[in-house]
């Protein structure tokens, strides 16, 4: 990213390469459509472009990438707010079951459905928080430098909007 | 272990941020609370089954508009750098002219003051220059008056600081010349005059002082300082101090010798 801030734009492309399924994920499960985490990605880039120069060089890469990604979603979905377009989330990926496929991954799709259902309930910080920190593998120090908290506080958080997330997943299992 | 302990060595082992220690010792805590046990096994389905959350692969489409934006943005920079090298210049140079030029105002402003203080201060210096001066002459003639050799000498040596001499201060030293009891005066005094020896009265006086020098040491002193002035007027007087009988034989041969170079 250094290079590309001393203005080697190219080098921009080996970042999308190396980043743009992480991001792409972290849009798409924060329950926007493929369409609109598509553009939800080019919008980090455009973003890393524009402000290349408050790239420090200091902290992980990630937890820069990420807070960009998450002003993203945020201005985002403020703009949809205000235009009054309701957002079209990935539960119109939900696929319904093939007959010929293995029980199995009918399950698994259905806990996925399920998973991305109970997510869509969590309030939208605590689902960003869970997201963050599994999907994306992100470390707690990175975490807490995304959201601006310490370390500690970082873990307590996640706990807890993992265990809220388990009250809605049971909840929306049982019907 | 308090509930928020819990909650972080919980999310430690889980992630495997814990150490080897603090597992064993979670371990440990939670087969000896079953409670919290189960509390951990809850928490580890759910980070398990969030594991399983998956995202579709991204579109082709994606990597185009990405790529096709970059390009843009490369093209964009490009232009913007061929355009901004004239005016980057100027654009970079920009504030360093700004100061320059605030400072060269303020430099000549404080050089301005800075001059007129100068010029007031040297005048201020001459003033003060000539009333030493003046003082210092006062002096001189004064201490060219005491009965004391070492005050005369004194007095002779302070004309010696004078720069521009005048006419009573040149007077007081030929009187000293020609008529001073101590021959060392005497020395300091032709010593002194030899600074003004452009100025014809001092020329003159030296000239009329060879007659009335009785000390041999005078006399030579005379003689070698008309040979490096030429002094033709010197030959008459130097010829009638021959006359005299008394006269020391080196001090006539070297009269002899001044009035055969000065010839």
């Amino acid at each position: 990213m250094l290079k590309v801030k001393n203005g080697d734009l190219d080098k921009l492309g080996l970042l999308y390469e190396r980043h743009k399924k992480k991001l792409f994920g972290f849009f798409y499960n924060l329950g926007n459509n493929p369409s609109i985490s598509e553009d939800l990605v080019q919008n980090v880039f455009m973003r890393m472009l524009q402000y290349r120069n408050s790239y420090s060089g200091e902290g992980a890469f990630g937890a820069w990438m990420f807070k960009m990604a998450r002003n993203a979603n945020y201005d985002f979905h403020k703009k949809t707010l205000q235009t009054g377009v309701l957002r079209s989330t990935s539960e119109i990926q939900i696929k319904d079951p093939i007959e010929d496929r293995l029980n199995e991954e009918i399950e698994r799709e259905d806990n996925n459905a399920l998973l991305q259902k109970a997510l869509e309930k969590l309030p939208k910080g605590k689902r960003e928080l869970l997201v963050l920190a599994k999907y994306k593998g992100l470390k707690f120090s990175e975490l807490a430098q995304i959201i601006g908290c310490s370390e500690g506080a970082a873990k307590v958080r996640v706990h807890r909007a993992l265990k809220e997330l388990r009250i809605i997943f049971l909840e929306l299992e049982i019907g | 272990m308090d509930k928020e302990l819990f909650e972080i060595k919980a999310m430690e082992h889980l992630t495997g941020a814990a150490s080897a220690a603090d597992t064993a010792l979670f371990e440990s805590f939670l087969d000896k609370n079953p409670e919290y046990k189960e509390k951990f096994s809850e928490l580890k389905r759910s980070w398990t089954l969030l594991g399983q959350l998956d995202a579709p692969q991204p579109s082709a489409q994606m990597d185009d508009s990405f790529f096709t934006m970059l390009s843009n943005a490369i093209q964009k920079n490009k232009k913007e750098e061929s355009k901004n090298m004239f005016a980057g210049l100027f654009g970079w140079f920009k504030p360093q002219f700004a100061f320059g030029a605030l400072f060269l105002m303020v430099g000549l402003g404080v050089g301005y003051f800075l001059a007129s203080n100068e010029e007031k201060s040297s005048n201020q210096v001459v003033a003060r220059d000539k009333e030493t001066e003046a003082v210092r002459q006062k002096l001189i003639l004064t201490l060219l008056e005491q009965p004391s050799a070492n005050q005369r000498l004194q007095g002779v040596g302070e004309a010696n600081k004078i720069v521009a001499v005048d006419e009573i201060v040149i007077k007081a030293l030929l009187k000293t010349l020609n008529y001073d009891a101590n021959v060392n005066v005497s020395l300091a005094a032709v010593e002194s005059l030899t600074n003004y020896v452009e100025n014809p009265l001092v020329r003159q006086g030296l000239v009329q002082a060879i007659q009335n020098q009785e000390s041999p040491i005078m006399q030579i002193t005379l003689a070698n300082l008309m040979v490096a002035l030429q002094e033709k007027a010197s030959i008459e007087p130097f010829k009638q101090l021959l006359e005299n009988q008394e006269l020391d034989t080196t001090v006539k041969k070297k009269i002899k010798n001044s009035i055969e170079s000065i010839i």
